[in-house]
């Protein structure tokens, strides 16, 4: 996210204007790669696709003026709890449940099953890494 | 938190992207503090405090919930 010093000047339009800007560059990556998957030109596909997002972060970084503002920021912390809480229930319920189905033969547990339980547990991981990050830095 | 920055706009005439362009925000941002559905800041309460030349308790009404 951007971190520029709020402009008093800062005309709306303008902010919308670099916002289309920074989604118009992801969006055009994202197309990039599926027309590149289409015309098996994979790798040039990945290219312009990392080239999308990364312009989207270079205007996102770089634009005269302030993208998002505190609102902003809040309805992102608040989305990104209700995420982690539903994530952290399906987490706790879901790993030892399904693991448990598999004990008692009811079912046979896919291995994307242990995939996305690694990948939950990376994510929580990190989560806490970070909140014991800020905890002890504010 | 109850305010009054609505009525203090229509008294110095202002829109609400005016008074977001003043104080650094968008104007939803204005909108949905002037609604009641959100709280600004210490930092922005004291902008609009600073922009309405007045203290920041003028403008808020802690004791006043609106929701």
């Amino acid at each position: 996210m951007s971190e520029h010093t709020t402009s008093a000047t800062t005309r709306p339009s303008a902010r919308k204007r670099y916002k289309r800007i920074a989604y118009g560059l992801l969006g055009a990556g994202i197309l990039a790669l599926w027309v590149g998957i289409a015309l098996d030109r994979f790798v040039l596909g990945v290219a312009l696709y990392w080239a999308g997002g990364l312009g989207m972060g270079l205007v996102q970084r770089f634009s005269p003026v302030e993208l998002y503002d505190e609102r902003d920021t809040t309805i992102e912390r608040k989305a990104s709890q209700n995420t982690m809480n539903v994530f952290a229930y399906v987490f706790i319920l879901g790993t030892p449940g399904g693991l448990a189905l598999q004990e008692s033969g009811l079912i046979t547990l896919p291995g994307e099953f242990y995939g996305a339980t690694w990948t939950l547990f990376a994510v929580f991981a990190v989560f806490g890494a970070s909140v014991l990050y800020h905890k002890y830095r504010t | 938190m109850r305010n009054d920055i609505s009525d203090r706009r229509a008294e110095t005439d202002e829109s609400q992207a005016d008074l977001a362009a003043a104080v650094g925000v968008t104007r939803q941002t204005i909108n949905a503090i002037e609604r009641e559905r959100y709280d600004p800041s210490l930092e922005l309460a004291f902008e609009l405090a600073a922009h309405f030349d007045c203290r920041i308790e003028d403008i808020f009404d802690p004791a006043e919930e609106g929701r």
